[in-house]
């Protein structure tokens, strides 16, 4: 056999250099077979006659030679054709930048069925989307850090679906120049990101710690390759949107296990320390004690909690000396009783810690302790590198939220460590359509503006008194309620939004069919009827023998009994319902429109007499009302189009459109009368800043409809816990839904059990 | 209508005094069935812990037989506190639990037919009113207004109860209290009770007990160790902590009490809670999940 490397002659020709080609060369005779080198050997000249150049020959040599060493030959084999493939739609050069993505890629690429299903995705965007293989290539590493080979995979196509036939469009999203990819890239990871777990997440730490934060989930950057700390500030937390390197029937738990070691510091670390004079390996230490204390605290009221947080302590006593194998081994000293360690540092800050089990909840132990171990290691001249140091383990947060942040010390939060908040679609104007969206024609801009030259087409059916808290009083007559006509639209995607709450609406069906059914369906005592009532009979016998004059009322029927009850729908549409809902790309008013379509099919299979409106306001002349449904209307294909037509804009004047929702139910001769009002937040308008004014005006307007006897009940979000929803409504009849996207699942069974 | 009468034309029947059952004569024929309230005392002493002043402040209003609303969620207590108060005040007690096909005549009582003709019978409130008893309308937010009324001039200085069918006025005995139950949690816009119903009455507050109240009475009623009992009236907190969160109500006491009962047949904790909270409290996963992992932290 020779020692001529296979690409002599490729070297000679001047074609490519000869770099460390030993030692690829070794690499690749070490691994094929005489068979499989030829076959390298064919490819080798395959990608030469197809032009492929110098360098993107080397990069091939220097890429095989590493797939031969870390994935086997067949993998290396595997290159060239999707080279090839490459080449012939997107060109040279993207061809040669899939060789040098390989070794980067590999790291994430765990087996050879990986890599394959890389190559395979690779190919897909060449085919589909030649203009995009280069930037996707160059991020290699990081995208796959990531999604990994399977996720990589479903993101690519994602991409090309999002992107369709532009090119322009595709380069954005395949790029991250776009914002909508981070919502491809959230869906193609496949596996549960926060989001997914939030509201349990929640719940969860209420229960714990009756602590309510606000919690924010921060998507990381593609390319970032560590694994992020959760953060707090206060009532403020930040959370990974995913926890990248977690198996997914982990990630619940790592989350769980996050927010209750958060809880734990919210109920129990006291004020904020200050950082003056302290050494970033002291500030570290004083940190890593006070999250053992409150741990400690919380366990005791919480005993299993250990069961969820000691799992996560893997430290091993022969970990070593440097800093962070110590911290990581007293970390786990300090909350597993049954790890042992004979480490003189490490047995030292166990027993002062256990000494103080008494001052635990004072955290000046936890600064006492700290100093005095950070001493201690500065004595052992032992390294510590804030740069690189992270608290360990996974669950615990990077402890910003326990140092005064004014003159925080830089070091602990190095650059990559502190969470990079990127493009989050909470509110996107310009966000143009997608997903569900898309299809309603007329976008809300063009709508708004449509809307605006039809201003005059309102007709003014009432003016109402508005009530001034700072005086005391009504202004009579000071609103004016302007009925406009909204647009019908076509109802196919209404239709679409409501079928797809299949489990509602067989709940729903459930529910309505149990509630005709549970309605007694004898009337009894009746003056006609098709059989005699026995009851009603054998009193009518014992009066007349008592002397007494017998009822003519023995008669009973079978009907279903009617549940004389009028309800109207109110529905909030100023501006704020175009706000996407956090996570989605599905509007405030979507949702709304979607549970009041469910509520409305389900109160006209109950038969019960309801009619649907919307609001908005411009100021206290032109209170808007827009009437989709009357009572004496059928929910039918029109009305479905009138509440598919509503469109959101301008602001929440409450307290005008309730008076006039009342003059409306007020009109229904039943016995009960109901005004359901569905809002989104805070009631406002353009002419008067003072919030309390119009939180006061509902309240008021509430309180007088009860007076003709019409009950008013609302349901919306908490508005960051202000409480208006009480005061408007009254301490019982209000709902506080949590999260907007559930209004479907709650508004219709809401009104089930009102009037159950 | 023909049978409505004046007040004025209602016969009386003479007031019944003195404790015991009830032998009297009354108007008009036939005679009443007679009814004997010693089935109504409660014997043995019921298995009550104070959690406040409630004692206190029951024994005062029954003193002044001021009509008194036990007011609190479902499973807090209230039935067994009147029972408690019943046996501690010797008095018997008549309990009817409302619910919403409930007449007026079947609180006040009706004319039944026998071979001789037609008997009226005394319905449980009327006969808790003769005798002397503590009548205890419970959950009374259930039963239909018109039937809530019949109440109402037995809760004033009157205390009479007008037996229109029968035509007659009964006097109330002066040991008749009126108790009534009222869940304020219960969000029904159809089921309130009316205003003039409510400011009839004088009201105790329940909520659940204090921790270590609540801890004994799990133990006691359950029959298991005060440690187990403990465990479990902390899952109780937490779960109370996610009402309005989430959860219409937490677990109550009850709910807690038969959680023991399956552990002490060895059932496990966790299982146990699973069994008699977890899934009869909500059928929202979200929420279910959120109670696990609670309940699993509180282990
Ligand atoms: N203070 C207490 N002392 C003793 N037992 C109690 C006490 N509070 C609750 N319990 C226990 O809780 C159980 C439920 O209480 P109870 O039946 O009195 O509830 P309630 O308030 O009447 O509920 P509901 O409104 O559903 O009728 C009782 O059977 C009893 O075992
Ligand atoms: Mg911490």
């Amino acid at each position: 056999m020779t020692n001529q490397t296979p690409f002599a002659d490729l070297v000679e020709s001047g074609l490519v250099g000869d770099p460390r080609n030993g030692s690829i060369w070794r690499a690749l005779r070490q691994v094929f077979n005489a068979h499989q080198l030829a076959d390298w050997r064919a490819d080798l000249a395959r990608l030469q006659a197809s032009g492929l150049g110098p360098a993107g020959l080397e990069a091939y040599i220097r890429a095989t030679g590493t797939l031969a060493e870390k994935r086997g030959p067949l993998a290396a084999l595997a290159l060239a054709p999707c080279i090839l493939d490459v080449e012939r739609h997107a060109g040279r050069a993207a061809a040669a930048a899939l060789s040098e993505a390989t070794a980067p890629a590999l790291r994430h690429l765990g087996n050879e069925r990986d890599f394959r299903d890389w190559l395979d995705a690779v190919a897909e965007l060449a085919a589909q989307g030649p203009e995009s293989v280069a930037p996707v290539l160059a991020r290699s590493d990081g995208l796959l850090a990531e999604l990994g080979a399977h996720g990589f995979r479903a993101w690519v196509l994602g991409g090309l679906r999002a992107g369709g036939g532009d090119p322009e469009r595709r380069l954005a999203l395949f790029s991250l120049s776009d914002p909508r990819a981070f919502d491809l890239f959230e869906q193609a990871t496949g596996d549960i990101g926060f989001t997914d777990a939030e509201r349990a997440l929640k719940a969860y730490l209420i229960a714990l710690f009756r602590q309510k934060p606000f919690i924010r989930a921060v998507a990381g950057t593609p390319g970032d390759t560590l694994q992020r700390r959760a953060s707090f500030e206060r009532q403020f937390v930040q959370v990974p949107a995913r926890m990248r390197g977690v198996a997914t029937s982990s990630v619940r738990k790592v989350y769980r296990a996050m927010l209750a070691h958060i809880g734990a510091h919210l109920v129990h670390s006291g004020p904020r320390f200050q950082v003056r004079g302290l050494k970033p390996m002291q500030v570290a230490l004083v940190s890593l004690i006070e999250d053992a204390r409150v741990e400690q605290l919380a366990m005791r009221e919480l005993p299993g909690l250990f069961r969820l947080w000691a799992p996560f302590h893997t430290a091993r006593a022969d970990g070593g000396v440097t800093a962070p194998s110590l911290f990581a081994r007293l970390s786990r000293a300090l909350i597993d009783p049954n790890y042992r360690d004979d480490d003189l540092w490490v047995t030292k800050g166990r027993q002062m810690f256990f000494a103080d089990r008494e001052a635990w909840v004072d955290p000046g132990i936890s600064r006492q302790i700290g100093n005095l171990l950070g001493n201690d290691l500065g004595q052992m001249r032992i390294q510590f590198n804030p740069r690189t140091y992270r608290v360990e383990p996974l669950y615990r947060d990077d402890n910003s939220g326990l140092w005064d942040t004014d003159d925080a010390p830089p070091q602990i939060s190095d650059e990559q460590d502190v969470i990079v908040e990127t493009v989050r679609i909470e509110r996107t104007q310009d966000l143009d359509d997608h997903d569900l969206e898309s299809s309603i024609p007329d976008d809300d801009v063009g709508q708004a503006t449509a809307r605006e030259s039809r201003a005059d087409d309102g007709v003014p059916v009432g003016k109402y008194a508005e009530y001034d808290y700072l005086l005391g009083r009504e202004r009579s007559e000071w609103t004016t309620v302007v009925e406009y006509q909204p647009q019908p639209v076509d109802t196919t995607l209404l239709d679409r939004q409501v079928q797809s709450y299949g489990d509602v609406l067989n709940r729903l069906e459930n529910l309505v069919g149990a509630a005709r059914v549970s309605r007694p369906a004898r009337l009894r005592a009746r003056t006609e009827g098709d059989r005699l009532d026995l009851d009603a009979t054998i009193e009518a016998a014992i009066d007349r023998r008592a002397g007494l004059a017998p009822s003519p009322r023995v008669y009973e029927t079978t009907e279903r009994r009617n549940r004389d009850l009028s309800v109207l729908v109110l529905l909030d549409i100023s501006e704020s319902t175009k706000d996407f809902v956090k996570g989605s790309s599905t509007t405030i008013l979507t949702f709304e429109r979607i549970a009041t379509a469910l509520l409305s099919q389900a109160l006209s299979d109950l038969g019960d007499a309801f009619a649907v409106a919307a609001f908005c306001s411009n100021g206290r002349d032109d209170v808007r009302f827009y009437p989709v449904k009357g009572f004496n209307q059928p929910y039918d294909r029109d009305a479905r189009a009138r509440l598919a037509g509503l469109r959101g804009g301008l602001s929440t004047r409450i307290g005008g459109a309730l008076r006039h929702a009342g003059v409306v139910v007020g009109a229904q001769r039943t016995h009960r009368r109901l005004v359901l009002v569905v809002t989104d937040g805070e009631p406002s308008d353009i002419d008067v800043a003072d919030r309390r004014y119009f939180v006061e005006d509902a309240r008021k307007a509430v309180q007088s409809l009860a007076h003709s006897a019409i009950d008013v009940f609302g349901i919306g979000p908490d508005g960051a816990g202000t409480g208006y929803l009480g005061r408007i409504f009254g301490r019982r009849n209000f709902v506080v839904i949590d999260q907007i996207a559930r209004l479907p699942n709650k508004l219709p069974l809401l009104y089930m059990r009102l009037t159950s | 209508m023909l049978r409505t009468l004046g007040g004025s034309q209602f016969r009386e029947s003479p007031a019944f005094s003195g404790s015991g059952f009830g032998r009297g004569i009354f108007f008009p024929e036939p005679r009443e069935l007679m009814t004997n309230l010693d089935d109504y005392r409660i014997r043995e002493q019921p298995y009550y812990k104070a959690v406040g002043t409630e004692i206190a402040l029951f024994e005062a209003a029954h003193q002044a037989r001021m009509p008194m609303m036990l007011k609190g969620p479902t499973g807090c207590g209230k039935t067994r506190f009147i029972e408690f108060m019943a046996w501690r005040l010797k008095k018997p007690l008549v309990t009817v639990a409302c619910h919403e096909d409930m007449t007026a005549s079947d609180l006040v009582g009706r004319f039944l037919l026998d071979a001789n003709g037609t008997v009226w019978h005394d319905g449980p409130l009327t006969n808790a009113v003769r005798y002397g008893a503590i009548c205890y309308l419970d959950e009374i937010v259930e039963a239909r207004q018109d039937t809530t009324v019949v109440i109402h001039p037995l809760t004033d200085d009157r205390r009479i109860l007008p037996l229109e069918k029968k035509n007659e006025l009964v006097r109330a005995h002066p040991d008749f209290h009126l108790v009534i139950s009222y869940n304020p949690g219960y969000q029904s816009v159809l089921k309130d009770l009316k205003e003039s119903t409510k400011q009839r009455f004088g009201a105790i507050d329940f909520h659940y007990p204090a921790a270590d109240v609540e801890t004994e009475i799990v133990a006691h009623e359950a029959g298991i160790p005060t440690s187990a009992a403990r465990t479990l009236v902390e899952i109780g907190i937490r779960s109370r902590n996610l009402r309005g969160h989430g959860l219409d109500e937490g677990a109550s006491t009850r709910m807690l009490i038969h959680a023991g009962r399956l552990v002490a047949k060895d059932v496990s904790l966790s299982a146990a809670c699973d069994a008699a909270l977890v899934l009869p409290i909500t059928d929202d996963p979200d929420m279910r999940e959120a109670l696990k992992d609670a309940i699993a932290a509180c282990i």
